[in-house]
């Protein structure tokens, strides 16, 4: 006879399990790129690369708005810069998503009609955001269009495939379900086509803000004269790296932020009905923008020219 | 009392060379508080014939009524998969289907899922319930619209023996209670004899091919040598007219 006793967790493996969890190593991710930093600083003595206290200083003042330097305008600090950008977005973002959704509805429930957009979708999610920029920059000069313009372009092909993918996965047994139980019309196309579209909808949220604020910054760039972008090149063309870094972040912080404050959170209330994953793949699934609720398009290239499936969650449980 | 008549019902699928019968020619009627069971091979046309029943198909020829006392009867259906909005509660589900949402209709919805033994899960939603807890979410909400017919295609066929045992059973006591008519779509030999009073047997090419009545005191135990034996000839009948898949 085997007699199987459990054994006490010892101490150190104790200790093991914290070095091995996943949030030790989220935690560790920052260090590691501070080592990674301070090292190359260090290996290649130039007298332009910052260190990270250079940048966090540079990033306080121009928050604190007491870094000494004027452009000449009031609204050309971090604020006024920002509040520019935001607008172009906004105004980019929902343009794409109106016409995006209403072509992408189109195609999901019109052969032809996807057939006739099918080509130049995949060729405007072809082009990278930085061609659009210049283009729209010498098309319109240095004003607003030419950056929301290239907002528009390189989120839209994301909103009209999500969107067409979700009409093309509506769950039939279900409004078989209804129409056999002789529910209204007017009530299936609430309570079954609207929630079975939503998950699609809000990738497409997702990338077309995600793909948008990346476009938007390249046309600020190339073809304005204000915003984010363009501040971001004020502080290259003074080649003070610690400026360029520090906008950057700045950049980065705001898109992180929005995702998590806003777009996890309408997710979540959206999606209560979702049954709750383990804890490992919460980990995994929380890394910020990767998460998406349906279908993953994500861009293998800095500008957005590339395009993978990474990802469909079955979203009818009903065989 | 309700009154189901199929009369020369004819159903193809394709044209041309692609042509495929589904339902040749069926004539049948089916009234009263009656469990009655269709069942037959794959593809004999057994749930082509439900969905015609319920609206879901519409037949190529021939004509079928369904009425209660003279009037349209009013059918509910269980379907193989439990078909559940998975963003809908349990309760919501259910008043999905209904004609309004007052204090009486909200009343007879915990009613249904109290008999299928839910009464308790009525706020969750159905990715939190098991396999078996979601076809019996299913089976309340075909009750709670309290149709005078009820269509079933497959019921148990998705759950583990032991659970479609258990709901088996459940089924029949509400049917027993309920004085519905039941018409019940299944491959299995076993369940048509332990719940049914007839069994209709179809044949590939939806030709129904007999009409069989069982003639036992419910409930039945499988394990019974009198529902053993009229499995046994009911499965010599299938013999007989070939439709032992080979």
């Amino acid at each position: 006879m085997t007699t199987v006793v459990a054994k006490p967790p010892s101490p150190s493996r104790g200790v093991m399990r914290v070095l091995k969890s996943p949030l030790t190593a989220r935690i560790l991710f920052p260090f590691a790129v501070l080592g990674v930093w301070y090292l190359i600083y260090y290996t290649i003595d130039s007298r332009i690369f910052p260190t990270p206290q250079q940048v966090l200083v540079f990033m306080w003042e121009e928050v604190t708005l007491t870094s000494g330097v004027r452009y000449g305008s009031v609204v050309s600090n971090l604020f006024g810069m920002f509040a520019i950008s935001l607008a172009r977005l906004t105004v980019g973002f929902f343009i794409a998503l109106g016409i995006g959704t209403v072509i992408g509805l189109a195609m999901g429930l019109s052969k032809s009609v996807d057939a006739f957009f099918h080509d130049w979708v995949m060729a405007i999610l072809a082009m990278p955001a930085l061609v659009w920029a210049l283009f729209l920059g010498l098309a319109f000069g240095f004003g607003h269009e030419a950056p929301v313009l290239t907002v528009i372009l390189s989120g839209i092909p994301f909103v009209i495939i999500n969107v067409r993918e979700g009409v093309r996965n509506t769950p039939k047994e279900l409004f078989d379900m209804a129409r056999a139980f002789d529910v209204p019309q007017n009530k299936i196309t609430r309570h079954v086509l609207l929630p079975a579209l939503l998950p699609f909808f809000f990738a497409a949220i997702r990338y077309a803000y995600a793909i948008g604020w990346k476009g938007l910054v390249i046309a600020e760039v190339f073809g304005s004269d204000r915003g984010m972008g363009w501040t971001i090149k004020f502080w290259y063309d003074a080649h003070r790296a610690h400026g360029v870094i520090g906008y950057a972040l700045f950049f980065i912080i705001f898109a992180l932020a929005l995702e998590k404050l806003v777009f996890d959170r309408l997710a979540d209330r959206a999606f209560r009905w979702r049954p709750k994953i383990d804890a490992v793949e919460m980990a995994e699934g929380d890394f910020g923008a990767v998460r998406s609720e349906a279908f993953l398009l994500t861009e293998s290239q800095e500008v957005g020219d590339g395009v993978a499936l990474t990802s469909m969650e079955g979203e009818s449980r009903d065989g | 009392m309700a009154e189901i008549k199929v009369e020369n019902l004819h159903k193809e699928f394709g044209i041309g060379d692609d042509r495929v019968v589904a339902l040749e020619k069926v004539n049948m009627e089916v009234s009263g508080h009656v469990f009655v069971s269709i069942v037959g091979p794959s593809g004999c046309g057994k749930s082509t014939l439900l969905n015609i029943l319920s609206g879901i198909e519409t037949p190529s020829s021939g004509t079928v009524t369904i009425t209660q006392d003279n009037r349209d009867a009013e059918p509910g259906y269980v379907f193989q998969a439990a078909r559940l909005l998975p963003w809908r509660t349990v309760l919501d589900n259910l008043l999905f289907v209904q004609k309004d949402r007052s204090e009486e209709t909200r009343a007879r919805c915990q009613k249904y899922l109290d008999m299928v033994q839910l009464g308790d899960k009525v706020d969750k939603y159905p990715g939190e319930l098991s396999g078996g807890m979601q076809q019996r979410v299913g089976i309340a909400r075909a009750f709670s619209i309290e149709p005078d017919v009820l269509f079933m295609d497959e019921p148990f066929s998705h759950l583990d023996a032991i659970t479609a045992r258990t709901l088996r059973r459940e089924l029949h006591e509400m049917w027993r209670q309920t004085r519905k008519t039941v018409l019940f779509v299944t491959h299995d030999v076993g369940e048509a004899v332990e719940l049914s009073n007839r069994i209709l047997v179809f044949a590939k090419g939806g030709r129904l091919e007999d009409d069989l009545q069982i003639d036992l005191p419910f409930p039945r135990d499988p394990a019974e040598e009198e529902v053993a034996v009229a499995k046994a000839q009911v499965l010599r009948k299938f013999e007989e007219l070939d439709l032992v898949a080979s």
